[in-house]
């Protein structure tokens, strides 16, 4: 049967599995206004950016993508834009309008009062919202209706041999399901690329994902530099892994088994469902950014060594079967995988049970880096500040 | 004792789920059955070698070349950074990758 979970259907007909008043800051320089009108009202979500102002060309259309993206997560019930000056603002509204939420600005420059008015405007709109969002009330909807992101950080040996497999299950059942699953990290396929190219629906989506591989690796290279101790990191490297080969088929097995057939780049989205493979650098807080503003509405995230970073918009799910890693912190892991190495146990029947308990986040059940606040956004750059 | 997973038949080294102490014997589960004696210390998760590698010679793990042995590594012996390199990457070796 199906999996099902409660969601909150948008305008647009996309399915939150949170229901956040998103406070977006436009540039770093809105940042403590947004923090501010965050802290006085509950509901809200602090979507913040580093730079933006300075930004230019491909570099700074990315970032418009991605800060617009976040907010058309469909987590977002409503958005208060908090912005310097109106032109940049509108560059991220006019992104943001085709989802059919609701949009309120406030534009530092444009209102008496500096950051002190900002901060009563924004306060007084945050609230308003986050009173009409709270109306809505969470129903039942197919699991088609999810996108989740798969992730790892922290890894280590267990990595491949537990969580990740199991979190490859879960892939699986989702895209079973009509859902979607997003697996990124791009140098995490370095050694690993040509056995889930294999898995490419059609020969050009294979092409444009071994691009994407190659295309980093030459860019790594040409500046004469060995990757060595970048990735793996010192961590991975304490945790077991030896070399990115390693690292990388132990990483791809989150994937699960199904067919790749879509790939995209930084700020992008899905136009379809099933497995996409999304182009982005691997550290998890820039990662988990392009995820979200993919639309991911959740993020599984594996972890050996452990790592408790999440997502601001996406509810990201820590997932170890490291037993030395939940017995240190226990609090900063939601899912525990250790019967595949401690007990041999097989790591489908408990990657049907990590499917259902997606299902669960889904429907509200809060992760630890949610109830703990372990949430970052950091959106890569791609071109130097002028 | 400690053990180790060996995930594909072709595998020249294996994954310990425990920690290995010198001169003790570690099992070998998975694809493979065999007992043999760590020649040093492993930490938990570190891989042990399970046939002796020429120097140059390709590792494999999942069935899969995760890196060259940098020089000779005996059966019992820890497999890490210390005596293989990755392939991957490396642009201090060369012009340019493949």
């Amino acid at each position: 049967m199906a999996g099902t979970f409660l969601g909150y259907e948008r305008e647009n007909g996309d399915v939150g599995v949170r229901n956040w008043v998103g406070v977006v800051s436009i540039m770093d320089n809105a940042n403590p206004i947004t923090r501010a009108i965050c802290n006085a009202v509950q509901g809200t979500l602090p979507i913040t950016t580093l730079f933006v102002r300075g930004q230019y060309g491909r570099d700074l259309e990315i970032t418009f993508n991605t800060i617009a993206g976040m907010a058309r997560n469909p987590n977002i019930a409503s958005v208060v834009l908090i912005g310097l000056e109106s032109q940049a603002t509108e560059e991220i509204a006019r992104r943001i309008r085709p989802s059919g939420k609701r949009i309120e600005s406030v534009i530092v420059q444009s209102m008496d009062g500096g950051t002190i008015g900002a901060v009563a405007d924004g306060t007084r709109k945050a609230a308003r919202l986050a009173i009409a969002a709270s109306h809505l009330r969470r129903r039942p909807f197919p699991a088609s209706a999810l996108r989740i992101g798969v992730e790892c950080g922290g890894s280590d040996t267990t990595s491949g041999l537990s969580c990740n497999p199991a979190i490859g299950r879960m892939s699986d059942r989702l895209v079973a399901d009509g859902g979607t699953i997003i697996i990124s990290e791009t140098s995490e396929f370095f050694g690993a690329e040509h056995l889930f190219a294999e898995r490419a629906a059609n020969p050009e989506v294979r092409q444009k994902f071994l691009d994407r591989v190659t295309g980093l690796e030459r860019e790594a290279m040409s500046i004469g530099m060995d990757i060595r101790g970048t990735n793996p990191t010192p961590d991975n490297i304490l945790g077991g892994l030896t070399t990115i080969e390693e690292k990388a088929l132990g990483a791809m097995a989150k994937s699960g088994t199904s067919k790749l057939v879509g790939v995209l780049d930084y700020g992008d989205a899905p136009l379809g469902r099933g497995l996409h493979f999304l182009a982005a650098p691997a550290p998890a807080v820039e990662n988990m950014t392009a995820m979200a503003a993919a639309g991911c509405q959740m993020i599984f995230f594996g972890t050996g060594v452990g790592n408790p970073i999440g997502n601001m918009v996406a509810p990201t799910a820590k997932v170890s079967g490291n037993i030395n890693t939940l017995r240190k912190m226990p609090e900063n892991i939601d899912y525990d995988v250790t019967d595949i190495l401690e007990k041999g146990a097989s790591v489908a029947p408990i990657g049907d049970k990590l499917y259902e308990f997606a299902l669960a986040v889904a429907s509200g059940t809060r992760t630890t880096s949610e109830v703990l606040d372990q949430r970052e956004t950091a959106i890569s750059r791609f071109g130097a500040t002028i | 004792m400690s053990r180790a997973i060996v995930l594909n038949i072709a595998d020249n080294v294996a994954t310990l789920i425990d920690s290995g102490r010198a001169a003790e014997p570690c099992r070998l589960q998975g694809e493979a059955t065999q007992t043999l004696t760590i020649t040093s210390d492993i930490p938990f998760g570190h891989k042990v070698c399970v046939r002796d590698l020429a120097a140059g010679a390709e590792v494999l793990k999942y069935g899969q070349v995760i890196g060259r042995a940098s020089r000779a590594i005996r059966a019992g012996e820890h497999v890490h950074t210390h005596n293989v390199e990755a392939a991957r990457g490396r642009g201090d070796q060369s012009g340019g990758p493949k």
